[in-house]
């Protein structure tokens, strides 16, 4: 066990690309840290660097307050395991979970105690003599996993271990993987660009983008305040609902014009954030998670804090109504939407009524009785309104 | 209450002109071809067996025609032609035997080995100059080592006063002009191989701590032993039957390799052992079947790896 400290870590490529830039992450002892962000956010590159596969251009990598930039993988004490699990296909289960050992001259009781106890966490005993071409992907996935307990490791480094699962299997191996790495308290860099494994997984995450850090805190943390429009709206499924509002004075304070209606925003929300004075008459983007949406019908909200749209889908889940509604907004378009429109394949979808302003994702109760079609009016609870900077991208705070 | 099969099920027959369409036109054609292919080898056997020189000279003159064809069936079979090549002294056959498998053997082994260590190197390693390196190994393997014999000669004659081991005359000195032979070729054929096996092996290799050296031999080499085997057989083969530097490097009959020595026994238009020859070429055949016959199952999955996945 030990920490792992990246400080203003670089990674430069001899053709100019810069992959990760002054990257700082301290992860605790014990810690589950999840990197996460779209392909090709530098993020793989962090945890190779951690791992040695890949060089640190400038900056300092210290593991367990050690110094390890100059060290071979081997020297480091961390266990990697990968997305296509490298296990090595002429090796017995048995053989592969215990090549670490065999290297390391552990002697030959111990050894096979060790792969014993690790093929039992793992539900591994029967399959022990088999070759890695014999088995499925789920075993297979735990065979690299046990290549990587059998060592006792100071630290686990997981590179999107479960993108090769399918659907099913990738939620039970997401909840294996967080209890054995629990119960052995093994201090974890994973990385996925799936943001449902970070928030689940991870004590903290840390969102990456074009090889810059974000945003670093826990699941909650990103999930509520999130620093800037792309966590917003990377973090979190459906993403942050997103329009441009003018922040405009009204006799009873600071109000939010949308589509031609004025949304007050409340005491609480205004208190929070100062600076939001300075916005006055210019525009805001507002962010509005889809749990933050209730049907008008069913709301209590006040007449100034409704939207009125036109409901283009509704999705009835049973626990909730996912409901896909337009209004005459004027959306947010920036880098960060479009990057993530991209990661989520919404660039794809053909957009029915453009000139319908925004389409945005709400979820009612179930008990709301909305149709396709229908004019209805969603409550918006402004308490737990986000405000961006459209300009910076950054959260409107302090 | 009806059988298995209904009452009205039958295999109907493909009728003769119609297999003969379909399928009986691609039999014949391959026979011919067979024939065609063959019909060499099937001569030098019967001519080493005849005890004879040649086998038109033992056809009688009286057959003529198609009847002529009938010679290429010896009347007698005799062990002469063996017998006399393996006890004279003017044709010391085992030992042209003994030098090229010798020769055959080890290098082709070294030449693995190095070239391997090599494809490793352009697989796996980023260096300055690898890309430049590798299309020079290809351009210069373009060139046939024939191009280089009068400088092979030159050099080889050289080495003889300070190494007379590795002089012009002596196996070793042989061995080592065969060792630069083929490397390109292999390099690039083991390079493609490499490639194929997944670097996350190595990085998983590493981190578990084996050094270079250990995922060289004992994963990269383990891994692609298909391939290896294919390298092994084709350059045993081809150093096996090579003739021309071998005729400059060990021109003295008395310490040659099998390639020089039967074309010794018929490059004096006078005097043709056709028979000593065929008979010397049916055993020396016997090397290299043992060869294939140990390495055929591996020649297949090695040559057609990478067509197939999986």
């Amino acid at each position: 066990m030990a920490t792992v400290e990246l400080e203003n870590i670089n990674k430069l490529y001899d053709n100019g690309f810069h992959a990760v830039k002054d990257l700082s992450i301290e992860v605790q002892d014990g810690e589950f840290l999840v990197l996460v962000g779209p392909s090709g956010c530098g993020k793989s590159t962090a945890l190779r660097m951690v791992a040695g596969l890949e060089d640190i251009s400038n900056g300092e990598l210290r593991i367990g307050g050690r110094r390890v930039n100059e060290t071979e993988p081997q020297g480091r004490d961390i266990a990697m395991v990968f997305q296509s699990y490298a296990l090595y296909p002429h090796l017995s289960v048995a053989d592969n979970i215990g090549y670490g050992l065999k290297l390391r001259k552990v002697p030959k009781d111990e050894m096979k105690a060790r792969i014993n106890r690790a093929a039992e966490m793992l539900e591994l005993t029967h399959l022990l003599d088999r070759r890695p071409k014999q088995l499925s992907g789920g075993q297979r996935q735990r065979v690299a996993m046990g290549r990587a307990i059998v060592r006792d490791p100071k630290v686990f480094l997981m590179d999107e271990p479960l993108s090769n699962l399918d659907a099913k299997l990738r939620v039970q191996m997401r909840s294996e993987i967080s209890s054995v790495v629990r119960s052995l308290n093994t201090t974890t860099m994973y990385v996925t660009h799936d943001q449902t494994e970070a928030m689940t997984m991870g004590d903290r995450m840390a969102v990456m983008k074009a090889g810059e850090l974000q945003q670093l805190g826990t699941p909650g943390e990103c999930y509520d305040t999130p620093r800037n429009i792309f966590v917003a709206q990377f973090v979190g499924s459906p993403p942050m609902n997103l329009v441009l509002a003018k922040v405009v004075e009204g006799p009873t304070g600071l109000g939010l014009q949308v589509a031609g209606e004025v949304l007050s925003l409340p005491d609480a929300v205004v208190a929070e954030r100062p600076s939001l004075r300075t916005f006055v008459d210019r525009d805001v983007a507002l962010g509005v998670r889809s749990e933050d949406m209730e049907d008008g019908s069913l709301s209590s909200a006040p007449s100034d804090r409704r939207i009125k749209g036109q409901v283009a889908l509704t999705e009835a889940l049973g626990s909730q109504v996912v409901v896909h509604f337009t209004f005459p907004g004027r959306p947010v378009v920036t880098e960060d939407t479009k990057l993530v429109a991209k990661e989520t394949g919404a660039a794809e979808q053909i957009s029915l009524r453009p000139d319908r302003g925004v389409k945005w994702v709400a979820s009612f109760a179930p008990r709301s009785k909305v149709k396709m079609g229908d004019e209805i009016e969603i409550g918006v609870d402004l308490e737990r309104a986000h405000l961006f900077d459209p300009e910076t991208s950054e959260a409107i705070r302090g | 209450m009806s059988g298995p099969a209904g009452p009205n099920t039958k295999v109907e027959r493909m009728s003769r002109g119609r297999w003969l369409r379909l399928i009986g036109w691609r039999h014949l054609i391959a026979i011919l071809f067979v024939i065609w292919a063959l019909f060499p080898v099937f001569y030098v056997i019967t001519l080493a067996f005849s005890g004879g020189n040649t086998l038109t000279a033992a056809c009688p003159p009286e057959k003529t025609g198609l009847a002529a064809l009938t010679c290429f069936f010896p009347s007698t079979i005799s062990l002469n032609n063996f017998e006399t090549l393996l006890t004279s002294d003017q044709w010391p056959f085992m030992i042209w035997i003994r030098n090229t498998v010798l020769i055959a053997t080890i290098n082709s082994f070294v030449a693995l080995l190095m070239g391997a260590a090599a494809a490793f190197a352009f697989s796996r390693l980023r260096f300055t100059g690898r890309r430049p390196g590798l299309l020079t190994l290809m351009l210069v393997q373009m060139f046939p080592g024939v191009l280089a014999i009068t400088a092979i000669y030159t050099l080889l004659t050289d080495i003889k006063d300070v190494f007379p081991f590795f002089g012009i005359g002596s196996v070793g000195g042989l061995a080592l002009v065969y060792l630069g032979g083929a490397l390109g070729v292999n390099t690039f054929l083991m390079k493609g191989y490499f490639d194929t096996i997944p670097v996350d092996i190595d990085e998983s290799a590493r981190i578990d701590g084996a050094s270079t050296v250990r995922i060289f031999f004992t994963l990269v080499m383990r891994l692609s032993l298909p391939i290896l085997i294919v390298v092994y057989f084709v350059s045993f083969q081809a150093l096996f039957n090579e003739l021309p530097i071998a005729q400059v490097v060990l021109p003295d009959a008395q310490n040659t390799t099998v390639a020089v020595g039967l074309n010794g026994l018929v490059a004096n238009p006078l005097v043709q052992q056709w028979g000593l020859m065929a008979a010397g070429g049916v055993m020396a055949a016997i090397p290299l079947v043992i060869v294939f016959l140990i390495t055929q199952r591996s020649l297949v999955t090695g040559l057609t790896s990478g067509s197939v996945k999986g």
